[in-house]
């Protein structure tokens, strides 16, 4: 008696639910089918919210006090410099309208442009330029940026347009410089201690934002300036969340909670294509990477002041196998410190070719004749023995397993450390206690490369920790800082690349592509990316209203 | 003794706890038999593929075979356990016995010790000892060895303070026996029960401490396979590639269950006061 009746309440209530559900369905339907619209074209509009994220949150954003990547990539939306690099990362004004240099070579002038306001509509004249200097230059501001500015014996302002500054000797790195001096308001800091002033948690700058709010432990957000120097940007409101674990900040990208993140290999190649609902939202991006990873030996220890090994272990590694087990095929081989495509790359020379017997030749050359049961390579009964150093970052990991095994199938005994950064830096790199290290140096736009090479510059704490040596490259690295004329000034930089390049006191692995992900809400973004990154034109970049997310308020 | 083992294995516990103990160490130490590829080859071409019948347990970030490092991971666990707790394992019983056995001021010195020790907590003492160390097995055995004998000591300490009152341990000091020969042939066959209790339970702290400092990147290093490295290899991926960071997961879990069933077991029959409950 009871059975059918149950039965019956059941199926009743399946009944209910199933409607139920397909009313849910039926619901829920709607916004995916607008969803399904990413790919269509909207003719630019503005308004709307991108929301990226941060790893860290900026202790302030005073640029040139801060110094940490999420400070200088909130701030770079909110001050301008004198100058930038455009698209093909060519020198463009950004406040000085034109610049000249004086036909000595020591003496820079530039011309800023009219009317230029700051967000609180106070005039910025060339005075915020000259407090700006000396400030980066005083010894009580807290910088670590102020080397290249102190080489400025002069700095005048003629007229609330005009800026100048006078070096002792020529010094080509100069216009560069100032394309990485982000301009202060004299009006809101003078007077106070650049250190420690709140303006760092209310700045006032001139670009295109200016902060709306910051909820500590939360988020930043940026809202239009309408007194922007350079003109109106389309979207409406910057958020940027701060979300330490790049884990999470995938989370967030597949459940839509910001539109914007650099992937790993493995997301952008394996998760993302692995997936259509991904597929229908994000779009990826490649972009030319802005580091390169490389294996250091210390010139100072034994073999190493060899070439013959440096060389040896060069020709012992497989790069492409490194850039398609590590990067997945997402990066490029290296031959010269700089960004791969760009004019300071020396198109003619190529990597180390992967070559064991060669390795194997070269190492014998060197006093390595013998080998031990085990099938290493034995000079006076000893083994070529050594820990490969890096910090604990996966790719780096992975890369340094990769090196080891090509060096133990030549006969050489590589074993792995890797450690924590700070640790790493202090016990090691900074004592110069290490025989070989696997680390990666950023690529900067200008050429100059003296603090790395240059035998001056091997000071504890100083870059050239490796210890290179080499009276040729030192001299070209003098002259290269004198020369202002880009075409001489390339020809020593290639110079100077392919002697570093034969010298091998390191072995180039590769640059790993920049690989963001962007919601395809977001339109107007260039694909290929162009040698500056997709991130050039962001001011033109904008999200149709249709496909803007609910504004939430608060 | 042999009695009290078929006894032991007799309890479900116990038994179950033994066979996943047996199995694991049959499987380490077969690991060059059984696995079908070198845990350290790696393929670039067959980047974390799941698992498939050439890959039972799937493939890593580099191409290597999970199964086969799973495999050669159960050797570094496992004698890391085993020889880390052994150490221990002696240290406790020689202060133990000391201070059992002679009691007044050295049993307080070394008491207090052993408070000090304790009042550490032992995970950041040997996180703070390994990084000043070259990271590796032998390293990490030694100062997980002597970062916790702390308890083997205070149990021996007991059994000895309680044996020295009997009958058969004052009979034989009166016929004359020397110290070493009181503490080694008298006392502590007597007090071994406990410690192998307090053994077989620390081996299972202790896969779990070089499975957390591999995690770390303090404890195995690369390319050297061990459960813990292999999870934090998976810990990347976990949406993606679950079984980098299932298989090694349940491997630690069923060691540290295993052990724990196996030592709770041998407890409950060997020692006299539970097993009359029972």
């Amino acid at each position: 008696m009871e059975r059918p009746l149950l039965l019956k309440y059941l199926s009743l209530r399946m009944g209910i639910m199933l409607s139920l559900g397909l009313l849910l369905t039926a619901c829920s339907k709607a916004p995916s089918g607008n969803a399904a619209d990413f790919d269509q074209s909207y003719p630019p509009s503005s308004g709307g919210t991108l929301i990226d994220a941060t790893a860290g949150e900026p202790s302030g954003l005073i640029p040139m006090i801060a110094g940490e990547a999420a400070a200088s990539a909130v701030a770079s939306n909110i001050f301008n410099s004198l100058l930038k690099y455009d698209k093909n990362l060519e020198l463009q004004g950004e406040l000085a309208q034109s610049w000249s240099v004086s036909p000595d070579q020591k003496t820079i002038t530039f011309k800023l442009k009219p009317g230029l306001k700051w967000a609180d509509g106070k005039p910025l004249t060339s005075a915020d330029v000259l407090f700006t200097w000396k400030l980066v230059t005083d010894d009580n501001t807290r910088t670590p940026y102020g080397s290249d500015y102190k080489l400025v014996i002069r700095a005048e302002t003629p007229d609330p347009a005009t800026f100048k500054v006078s070096y002792a000797n020529p010094y080509a790195p100069a216009l560069d410089s100032w394309a990485g001096l982000q301009i202060l308001p004299e009006h809101l800091l003078k007077g106070q201690d650049i250190n420690t002033t709140s303006f760092r948690f209310k700045p006032v700058g001139s670009h295109y934002y200016k902060l709306e709010e910051w909820k500590p432990g939360e988020r930043i957000s940026l809202v239009r300036n309408p007194n922007s120097t350079q003109g109106p940007p389309r979207i409406d409101r910057l958020v940027s969340r701060f979300i330490p674990d790049p884990a999470a900040q995938f989370l967030e990208l597949l459940a839509d909670n910001i539109d914007s993140m650099t992937l790993n290999p493995i997301q952008y190649s394996r998760i993302v294509p692995s997936r259509e609902d991904l597929q229908k939202k994000l779009a990826l991006y490649k972009e030319l990477g802005n580091n390169y990873t490389y294996l250091g030996f210390n010139l100072k220890h034994k073999p190493f002041d060899d070439i013959r090994v440096r060389q040896a272990i060069n020709y012992a590694i497989d790069k492409q196998e490194l850039i398609d087990g590590v990067l997945l095929g997402l990066g490029e081989p290296v031959s010269s410190p700089y960004k791969p495509g760009t004019r300071w790359t020396n198109p003619d020379l190529s990597p180390y070719p992967y070559d064991p017997n060669k390795a194997i030749s070269l190492m014998q050359a060197a006093g390595y004749t013998g080998r031990d049961n085990e099938g290493y390579l034995l000079r006076d009964g000893k083994r070529l023995r050594f820990d490969i150093l890096t910090n604990q970052n996966k790719q780096r990991e992975m890369s340094a397993v990769l090196v080891q095994r090509r060096l133990k199938e030549i006969g050489i005994d590589a074993n792995i450390r890797v450690m924590e950064w700070a640790s790493f830096i202090g016990r090691f790199i900074k004592t110069g206690d290490f025989d070989v290290v696997l680390l990666g140096w950023g690529l900067s736009l200008d050429p100059d490369q003296y603090n790395i090479w240059h035998s001056s510059q091997q000071a504890p704490g100083q870059f050239n920790f490796i210890g290179y040596n080499n009276p040729r490259v030192d001299k070209l690295l003098e002259q290269g800082r004198l020369e202002l004329n880009p075409d001489k000034r390339m020809k020593i930089y290639h110079e100077f690349a392919s002697i570093l390049l034969a010298d091998s006191p390191i072995v180039y692995l590769y640059a790993g592509y920049g690989l963001p992900a962007i919601h395809k809400r977001v339109k107007g973004i260039d694909n290929p990316a162009p040698p500056a990154g997709i991130g050039y034109n962001s001011y033109d970049w904008y999200i149709p209203p249709p496909l803007r997310r609910n504004e939430i308020s608060q | 003794m042999p009695n009290k083992w078929r006894q032991a294995l007799r309890n479900p516990l116990a038994l179950s706890g033994f066979i996943i103990i047996f199995g694991i160490l049959l499987l380490a130490i077969l690991a060059p038999l059984i696995a079908p590829y070198d845990p350290n080859a790696i393929d670039v071409k067959a980047i974390l593929l799941p698992p498939s019948l050439q890959h039972p347990m799937g493939t890593d970030g580099l191409g290597r075979d999970v199964f086969s490092r799973m495999l050669f991971g159960a050797r570094i666990s496992l004698l890391v356990g085993i020889v880390a707790v052994g150490i221990a394992t002696s240290i406790g019983i020689v202060l133990g016995a000391i201070s059992g056995y002679y009691r007044g001021w050295v049993d307080v010195v070394i008491m207090r010790l052993v408070d000090v020790m304790l009042s550490i907590p032992t995970f950041f003492l040997i996180l703070a000892v390994i990084a000043f160390l070259t990271p590796s097995i032998w390293n990490i055995m030694i100062v997980i060895g002597l970062t916790s004998w702390m308890g083997v000591t205070r149990l021996v300490r007991a059994e000895f303070l309680s044996l020295r009152g009997r009958e058969f341990v004052m009979a034989s000091e009166t016929l004359g026996a020397r110290d070493f020969r009181m503490i080694f042939i008298h006392m502590l066959p007597n007090s071994l029960t406990p410690i192998m209790v307090s053994f077989v339970l620390g081996v299972a702290s202790a896969v779990l401490v070089e499975s957390g400092l591999s995690f770390l990147g303090l404890g195995v290093q690369a390319p050297q396979a061990s459960w813990g490295n292999i999870l934090t290899d998976g810990k990347e991926y976990i949406q993606f590639a679950w079984w980098l960071s299932l298989f090694p997961g349940v491997a630690i879990l069923l060691t540290v269950l295993g052990y724990n069933l196996l030592g709770e077991g041998l407890r409950d029959v060997l020692d006299p006061r539970t097993t009359n409950t029972r």
